[in-house]
């Protein structure tokens, strides 16, 4: 496949592979939702299955001037079981992608979690990789983990790497450079994430993290300007050109990521890591574009 | 860059000689030691300890008493004292224990006001291992002082191993940090500190040697073993320094190398201000030269 270089060119890239995904949305009643899925089904990539109360879907969709004939509705006005037969959907076969609509947060994410019914493999880490694009840097970033885990410890990071990862490539990235962010390229056992940030490079040299190329730690100026390397005189298999971007932090990657949404003129589209199926959540403060980016983004990595 | 024992007394030759002082040099073994180092010209000494003990103990060994300076202490304890003041005066390079218990002499290096320590530094011990089965020297710690080095001390240890080398003349060596596998293993501490003091060496916060690690032993001195695994890098297989991650594998790695491959040896004890010796009364006269050169070497 081609490179992805820009968040716009993913809908462009499911329509040459033909891709068509179909969506099953739990509560799917507001306009965010309503609104990226008219488009994704416009455009043809995106199948919705919408999950919810029929009402208020078609009078969200009339407000938003989009046509209902786009979705497939299932009516179900309570909130736990919208969420309960999209995710069942999924589990079935008959959805390729779970999306969160007008639903707590904590009230979806536990059916996805849920050990019978839910969408985790045991044992396997729940993540969160956004893919970010900012005017002023030469290639998509794909950062993690914004969302879901506070402190990810040194197997939680490995987890971090690889789905960022499987999702640089999925863009055609073929050997994705990813960077360990902390504040400095020093390693020290004062600074416990920095240990962990040395292990895993060492790992990636071992071979236990493949497909890639893993440097860290490197704080955010060696990992993605070649000029600030030369400078400083580190030296780095990234050289500058990190496509993969892997936070200590929450805290760290989240204020990063809206730093470039705020300042920096940046898009995004981020997808929950781990689950079996692809499962979008959205935060409402993001812009229709990058809400439609995301739906496009799950449906690139639906199998 | 040398490849045998011996050829630390050539190293030696033409250089300023060193000044070795003996702690509590009341016994035939250590008065032996300093006399045959003189002989070769490996340094000067000062003994300390009972002045009319020693002076018999020359008559009866056949030595000239006359060639050692003899500072008269006839307390085991306080000898070591007088001769870690003399060396703090600048009258002493080399420490080399006598007739003393090491727990007393330990106990003189470590005063905290009176001893040979700076503040924060780690005494360790270094062997250089001559293993006729292998090209070249080996140079290993720690197999004698800290039963169980966490990362700063094995940091320290790396740069122990090093400096040796350095002193040897091997001018960019190749340190292996020493695991049961190759692998990153985070729950295995050897493996886990072993990525870590590497990468370390990587951003060049170790600095002089090429580092890597985790390495088990077979693939830090086997180069087939190494190409077998598919291990590239400067050090797989052909490495000068491997540092041990406990006391345990590190002794029996020594005991192995000395008592069923009929390996030579040197060791001293690093980290104080002056490279001590702690050789004790069953070694040859020759790992009592060697010792003795390389501290000389190192001082």
């Amino acid at each position: 496949m081609s490179r992805i270089e820009r968040l716009g060119d993913i809908a462009a890239e499911l329509k040459k592979q033909g891709v068509v995904r179909t969506i099953a949305v739990a509560c799917a009643e507001d306009s965010n939702t309503v609104g990226s899925l008219a488009r994704a089904a416009e455009e043809g990539f995106a199948k919705p299955m919408m999950f919810g109360d029929e009402e208020k879907i078609r009078s969200t969709a009339d407000a938003e001037g989009v046509s209902a004939g786009l979705f497939e509705i299932v009516h179900e006005p309570d909130p736990y079981n919208a969420v309960r037969a999209a995710l069942k959907a999924v589990k079935d076969g008959r959805a390729d992608i779970l999306m969160k609509g007008l639903v707590g947060t904590d009230k979806f994410l536990k059916a996805v979690l849920d050990k019978e019914e839910g969408l985790l493999p045991k044992g396997a880490v729940m993540s969160y990789t956004c893919a970010v694009e900012i005017p002023e840097y030469d290639r998509l970033l794909f950062i993690s983990d914004t969302a879901v885990l506070p402190f990810p410890d040194l197997l939680q990071k490995k987890a971090m790497i690889e789905y960022s990862v499987a999702m640089a490539r999925r863009f055609g990235v073929e050997m994705p450079r990813v960077a360990l962010v902390g504040a400095s390229e020093k390693v020290s056992a004062s600074i416990p994430g920095s240990l962990d940030y040395a292990m895993l490079s060492v790992m990636n040299k071992r071979g236990q993290i493949s497909d890639c190329i893993v440097d860290g730690p490197l704080d955010i100026f060696c990992a993605c300007d070649p000029e600030s390397l030369r400078i400083k005189g580190v030296e780095t298999p990234i050289e500058g050109k990190a496509d993969v971007l892997i936070f200590p932090s929450l805290e760290a990657c989240n204020a990063f990521y809206k730093g470039l949404m705020l300042f920096a003129k940046g898009e995004l589209a981020g997808l929950i890591q781990g689950t079996e199926k692809p499962v979008v959540v959205m935060s409402r403060s993001e812009s229709a574009a990058s809400k439609f980016y995301c739906v496009a983004l799950a449906c690139l990595m639906s199998d | 860059m040398i490849t045998r024992l011996e050829q630390m007394f050539d190293l030696l030759k033409g250089k300023e000689r060193k000044k070795l002082v003996a702690v509590y040099a009341n016994d035939s073994h250590t008065i032996g030691a300093a006399h045959e180092a003189m002989k070769r010209g490996l340094v000067d000494v000062t003994l300390t300890g009972d002045k009319d003990v020693i002076e018999k103990i020359c008559s009866e060994e056949g030595i000239d008493s006359s060639l050692f300076n003899i500072v008269h202490e006839p307390v085991d304890f306080k000898a070591a004292a007088k001769a870690v003041e003399l060396i703090n005066a600048g009258e002493g390079d080399i420490l080399m224990k006598g007739l003393i218990s090491t727990d007393k002499y330990m106990r003189a290096i470590l005063n905290k006001e009176k001893g040979l320590m700076n503040k924060g530094a780690v005494l360790s011990h270094v062997t250089v291992i001559e293993n006729p089965n292998y090209h070249k020297l080996l140079i290993v710690g720690d197999v004698a002082i800290l039963p169980l080095p966490d990362l700063n001390q094995k940091i320290a240890i790396t740069n122990y191993l090093i400096r040796t080398a350095h002193a040897l003349g091997i001018e960019k060596p190749k340190v292996a940090l020493l695991a049961a596998s190759e692998q990153v293993l985070p729950k295995i501490p050897a493996n886990a500190d072993a990525s870590v003091i590497s990468k370390m060496a990587d951003r060049g916060q170790i600095k002089g040697a090429y580092v890597d690690g985790p390495l088990a032993l077979d693939l830090c001195i086997d180069p087939e073993s190494a190409r077998i695994k598919g291990l590239t890098g400067e050090v797989a297989g052909d490495a000068d320094c491997i540092l041990f991650p406990n006391i345990e594998s590190g002794n029996v790695f020594y005991k192995t190398n000395t008592k069923l491959q009929n390996a030579n040896l040197g060791a001293i004890v690093v980290g104080a201000r002056v490279p001590a010796i702690l050789s004790s009364r069953g070694d040859s006269v020759e790992v009592k030269m060697y010792s003795i050169a390389l501290a000389a070497l190192f001082a």
